[in-house]
């Protein structure tokens, strides 16, 4: 990478194996003819992947992911905007504690918030399961709403909402026609790490699963832990497929280090 | 806008908050369903004394503070360079780097399955070189769960440490080596002072993250490799113990506010002096 310092390119390759190559081998695990996880894969063939698009369990987890990530993240938007005029705009006691508040999921360990709502609201107060993990996952959603949209209103200046105002607007109308559009780019981008952050969760998915709904993540690992075949490796290179999908979406739109690295360039 | 108004605009998250986080997590780490307060502090104590929980809490901590120094050892060279190159693949390369935040643990971790199972990449490469005769045990290790972590966690450090050292003036660099200090000597008593707010937080976003991580402990570590996560959710789905839950919850908890509140006391520090 860099000829002028060798430890620190050393050190940077190293840091790049250990990110990339297991994906790789996932990769070449997939395509294996054999029925065991071994590597080098004995054989080419696609067989897996028939299998796991056949298999009913891995489907409909994955459905139910869906399903879940797109309402809590609907959810969270619904909550968390109004919340960021709030804190960023309006004239609230205690702003910077509730901004806190709001923030706050992301400090508490996920498996202990997710022991909680269920020894508390399933077993407690005979919640349904489904509907304790959307308000978890909505929980656990929250911060990145309030965070991602803060930067974005940051950079809106409050006195355009002003002047439409001052040209006779409602609130609501100034609201709606001048500062949710200039808002779009930073409600999509907390959209989409919402999304990602609810598709991808364990801790809370394993604690509030039941008979009837299980997310894809949690029946990976059900299946990991029982079976020894390749199933899972072909599972996770469509996931990783999709996955960079997204990315390339993401990149195209509002671009990529912007919403997932905080980066501003 | 008025604060009544502006009251009814943070209402309803505030009332999610309260009642589907604040309330049911305060409930859980003190009064469980039939378990007394009392109970929960005994075997918090007891936790606290005895050999085997000991252990538990000793290798969270432990490994916890091995992924950090890792994530950071790697992640701030790859930052580093990154900022401070000008070839046209930076940006491909910060893109890879990213990357992975976006993809599923599970996903992340099972490539180690692959690469260190018993039929995996590195053991068939040991013994197909005649090093060795039976493939070494790296599956089920603490190796196991430090290489799966810093998978996990390194992106969060690159990213960190690039946002810090991004913001150093290149021109500084330049000036000290222009004053004959060399390149190792720059890099340390210039970039790494100036990047050091960035350290702390890549540092305390990895220690918390790692040490309060559940799937990568539960495939990599096995039943006998345990961590704190992995106790915890044995203790809520598998035996039911509430105290023990509520304790364990109470340790980890404790650990990572811990973690957070000297990382903003260091920060604090910092611009202070």
């Amino acid at each position: 990478m860099n000829s002028r310092h060798p430890v620190a390119a050393s050190l940077a390759v190293a840091g790049y194996v250990i990110m990339i190559v297991p994906l790789l081998f996932v990769m070449a695990t997939a395509f294996t003819a054999g029925n065991t996880l071994r590597f080098p894969p004995e054989g080419f063939s696609t067989r897996w992947f028939g299998a796991a698009l056949a298999n009913e369990p891995f489907v409909s987890a994955l459905f139910g992911s869906l399903q879940l990530a797109f309402l809590a993240t609907l959810l969270a938007l619904l909550i968390g905007v109004p919340a960021t005029l709030a804190i960023h705009r309006g004239r609230l006691p205690g702003k910077a504690l509730v901004e806190g508040l709001f923030l706050s999921p992301l400090v508490v360990p996920e498996l202990v918030l997710g022991l909680a709502l269920y020894q508390q609201l399933v077993i407690g107060l005979r919640m349904d399961n489904f509907q304790v993990l959307l308000l978890g996952h909505t929980v656990l959603l929250l911060p990145y709403a309030v965070r991602v949209t803060g930067a974005s209103l940051a950079l809106v200046d409050g006195q355009v909402e002003e002047a439409a105002r001052g040209l006779g607007a409602s609130p609501l109308r100034a609201f709606l026609t001048v500062t949710l559009p200039l808002l779009r780019p930073g409600i999509f981008s907390a959209g989409l790490l919402a999304f990602i952050t609810s598709f991808n969760n364990v801790p809370l998915s394993l604690l509030l699963q039941s008979f009837e709904f299980r997310t894809l993540p949690v029946t990976m690992l059900d299946y990991v832990q029982q079976n020894y075949n390749p199933m899972v490796a072909a599972v996770s290179t469509l996931v990783l497929a999709a996955t960079v999908l997204v990315a390339v979406l993401a990149e195209r739109t509002v671009g990529f280090a912007r919403i997932f690295g905080g980066i501003n360039q | 806008m008025h604060t009544r108004r502006t009251a009814l605009l943070a209402a309803p998250g505030l009332l999610l908050l309260l009642t589907a986080f604040l309330v049911p997590s305060a409930a859980m780490l003190l009064a469980p369903p039939g378990v007394g307060t009392g109970e929960i502090l005994e075997r918090l104590g007891d936790m606290l004394s005895n050999a085997y929980d000991l252990r538990i809490i000793g290798r969270t901590v432990g490994i916890g503070l091995v992924v950090t120094v890792v994530c950071v050892g790697l992640g701030f060279p790859i930052a580093y360079l990154l900022a401070r190159s000008t070839s046209r693949w930076s940006g491909m390369l910060l893109a890879l780097a990213i990357f992975p935040l976006l993809l599923s643990n599970v996903v992340r971790t099972y490539g180690w399955l692959v690469v260190l199972g018993s039929n995996g990449a590195v053991g068939q490469l040991l013994t197909g070189l005649g090093m060795v005769d039976k493939a070494p045990q790296l599956l089920y290790t603490d190796l196991a769960i430090v290489l799966g972590l810093t998978q996990l966690f390194l992106p969060l450090a690159v990213v960190s440490c690039y946002s810090a050292v991004a913001q150093i003036d290149a021109g500084l660099d330049e000036a000290a080596r222009g004053l004959g200090a060399r390149r190792m000597r720059t890099f340390w008593d210039v970039v790494v002072p100036l990047s050091a707010p960035g350290i702390v937080i890549a540092a305390t976003l990895v220690f918390a993250g790692s040490a309060t991580a559940y799937t990568t402990p539960y495939l990599l570590g096995g039943s006998r490799h345990r961590m704190l996560s992995t106790q915890l959710y044995s203790y809520s789905s598998v035996t039911i113990d509430w105290a023990s839950a509520s304790a364990t919850a109470l340790i980890m908890t404790v650990l990572v506010f811990a973690v957070s509140g000297l990382s903003s006391l260091a920060a604090r520090r910092g611009r202070t002096s």
